[in-house]
Order: structure tokens, then sequence, then C-alpha cells
């Protein structure tokens, strides 16, 4: 939540945000948070987090066009103000669709193509998390995973999507950069 | 399995004092990590006869699932919800005073109802890193009534002094297997004990909490009822999550 806070004061374009609460939390003086008393008179002192502003942010979208229009089916949870409060924003998504399938319903397009610098389509690319409404989460996978053990590491890389697509990469990947911003 | 109504497990025990911290007409949120407060809302939902709003922090407003994840932040406990209320829109909610009832977890937890998710140890040199508060300290202040739970009843999860506050305010109930805490949810009140499960008695759970408590009308706890039981044992067949 004050994550959130301070995403979002990077995404208003403003130094600071206020939030409710964290009254009484050691993580005010763990963090250094300030508060500040409200200009309009009511008495209230409301805590302020400083902008956290990303270099890059990288979500993983449902479906993605040449453009780099990101759709995001079901909760989009984080991405919409990681995507607003970052310098820049790489999407890597589940399939490519013509723009066509996006201006449909456009209310599903959670990152329009202008906001994104690059793209990449990578099937299975949450794996082993859960991609709404492809696939769930790999509980087995994730339990090897958490093993403290040697190997686990390189046994997990192996099994990865990206790993087993090594062979379609050479043969290349759909995406790449779509605009230089410099 | 069948849930019998006079016999608690550990997990059914506090999944139905959950439930029954639910108020008619309220709006009550379940988050991540939560599994047993989510059984808790679905249950609530087919045992109690009153209308009530269930927010999760999948998203999901009222949802319908037709299976329990075993993470209760799964997609799957979106399906059925005639609309999305993001993470942002449900925090905003609390912090605007909109959520009667917010299930909130914790590691240790003191007789203030102040809770610590940070650190065990001291922050610079800990002994356990602990994942964070995710909303915990904006929420537990704005909420209305925030409700927690633990599966281990002990002196080291119920304490005397926390090693980190991570959060505290308006904390109301704490439920563990052995018992039903309860406080008024204003500064400095503490926790009473309202209710112990039949398997112990008040002499054991003082032995095994770190704080002193006080229990004026403390009572057995009512046992399940016949909904109460049926709706567990729908909501999860097998006992996979509440057979435990």
């Amino acid at each position: 939540m004050t994550l959130v806070a301070g995403l979002r004061a990077a995404s208003y374009g403003v130094p600071f945000q206020p939030v409710a609460g964290v009254h009484g939390s050691d993580l005010a003086i763990l963090n250094g948070w300030r508060t500040i008393t409200d200009p309009y008179g009511s008495g209230k002192e409301v805590y302020v987090i400083p902008a956290i502003a990303p270099d890059i942010a990288v979500i993983h979208a449902a479906e993605v066009d040449e453009e780099g229009n990101a759709r995001v089916y079901g909760s989009p949870f984080w991405d919409h103000v990681l995507t607003r409060a970052a310098m820049r924003v790489f999407v890597t998504a589940e399939r490519l669709v013509p723009t066509d399938v996006l201006r449909q319903q456009p209310e599903l397009t959670l990152v329009p193509g202008f906001m994104v610098e690059a793209f990449s389509v990578v099937p299975n690319g949450a794996w082993p998390g859960s991609m709404h409404p492809y696939y769930d989460v790999d509980y087995p996978a994730v339990e090897a995973y958490m093993k403290d053990e040697p190997g686990v590491l390189e046994a997990h890389l192996d099994a990865a999507p990206e790993t087993k697509d090594q062979k379609q990469e050479k043969e290349g990947r759909q995406g790449g950069s779509i605009r230089d911003r410099s | 399995m069948n849930f019998e109504m006079s016999t608690w497990t550990p997990s059914s025990y506090i999944i139905v004092n959950l439930a029954r911290q639910i108020r008619p007409d309220e709006i009550a949120f379940s988050g991540v990590n939560s599994t047993l407060p989510m059984l808790a809302c679905l249950l609530a939902k087919r045992a109690y006869d009153f209308r009530y709003t269930y927010i999760n922090v999948a998203g999901g407003v009222e949802p319908q699932p037709t299976t329990i994840p075993l993470s209760s932040s799964d997609p799957a406990i979106v399906a059925g919800s005639p609309a999305i209320f993001a993470n942002q829109d449900f925090y905003d909610l609390c912090a605007r005073g909109g959520l009667d009832l917010v299930y909130l977890g914790c590691a240790q937890i003191d007789a203030e109802g102040r809770t610590n998710v940070s650190v065990i140890g001291s922050w610079e040199n800990p002994r356990v890193r602990l994942p964070g508060g995710g909303g915990a300290a904006v929420m537990l202040p704005t909420a209305k009534r925030v409700v927690t739970w633990r599966t281990e009843h002990s002196t080291r999860v119920l304490v005397d002094t926390l090693d980190f506050v991570t959060a505290a305010g308006n904390m109301a109930t704490l439920v563990t297997p052995l018992g039903v805490f309860q406080r008024d949810t204003q500064r400095g009140a503490r926790f009473r004990l309202e209710s112990w499960n039949p398997v112990v008695d008040i002499a054991e759970i003082r032995r095994q909490t770190g704080f002193d408590f006080d229990a004026p009308d403390a009572t057995p706890t009512a046992p399940m009822t016949a909904r109460e039981g049926e709706a567990l044992a729908q909501l999860d067949p097998g006992g996979r999550l509440a057979g435990a």
C-alpha cells in the first residue's frame, strides 16, 4: 500500500503521495517517512511517501499486437500503476494478435502501445506462476524449486519454457523493439 | 470427509470461528496467503441467512469459485464475479473507511492487537526475515475491524513484546486452534478470551500465551452447526484444507 503510494506519486508526477494509516508502525521510522499536517485546516496528520519511479517495468500480458498494445484478462493486480510509474515499459505476452482484435474491445487494453518500448511473445512466460485464463500455478515445479539442494536452480532453468523453446528461438521469436526513445 | 458437529480439527475450528465474525450487511475482505479466511468468507455465504459482501485480493467481488485453490490469490477465486475490484481499488476503499471487516495475517501478535510480519530478531540483525506487511500498516488502522488468525498458538506467536511493530490499529479478533480472543478497537484496549476450544481449558491457554489476558465472560466455543458443517464439506470435499 505504501509501495503503491510511492508508485502513484511517480505516475502523478508529484514528489510524494499522502497515504492513510501507517500510524503506530515501526515501518515509518525504518523508512524515514514523514508526516504533514492538512494545510486546509482539518488538523489531521498524514504520512507522505516519496515517489518511486522504476527505471523499467516488465509486465506479462495475455495478448499484444505489433504496436505493443497489451491486453490483460481478469485482475490486473499492479500492472496499471507499475506501467504508469516506470520510465520505460517492456511487455511480454502469451500471444500476438492483430490490432483489429484489440479494436473490438479497447477497454481490455491495459497498456496502450505508445507507452511500450519493446515487447516479446513468450508463451508460458509466467511459468511456474499462473496466467489467467491460460494456465494455473505449476505447484510441483514451485515445490521442486524451493528445495535447498545443489542443482535445483539449474534443473529449474532447464525446465523453463524459454529453455525448451530455445530451438524455436533460433528460428526467430516474434517481437522486438518497437520504438527508440533516445 | 464429514465434519462432525462436536469435533473440531484445528483448521475447521479456525475457519468456522473466522466466519462467525462476519455481521449482516458488512463488506468483508480476504487477502494473500489467507486460505482459511477465504474459506470462512465462502462458508458464511452458505451457512448464514444474512447478506454481506465478500471481496478478495484477486479482485473478486461476490465470487462463486467452483474449486478452491491452494492459494488465496489464485485467479480461480475470481470465478463467477460480476465485477473486478482490483488491488488499488480495495486498498483505497479501506483507506477511506469503506471496509468493515478485513482479515489480516500476522507472525507475532501482542495483547493490544499490534502485529509483526516483518522480522524475528532485530531489523539490523534478523534471525528470520519475514515477507512484510503488504498493506497491513495502512489497513490495520483504517479498516473498521480487523480479524487475524494463527494456526500455532504458542508463546512465540502470542507475545508480550513484538520484535517489530509492522502495524497497529483496529484489531478486533484473534482466532487460534485453542480459542477466540476479542478486543475493543480503541488504543490501549487488550484482548480478552471470549471462548475456548473444549479440547483445552483456560489454564492451558494461559500457559501457551505470552501475554496476560482477562477472561471475564469466557465460555466453551459453541459447537459447529449442521449448516456450518455442510458448507465446509461442500467447499472442501475430502478435507484437504479443513481436515488438518
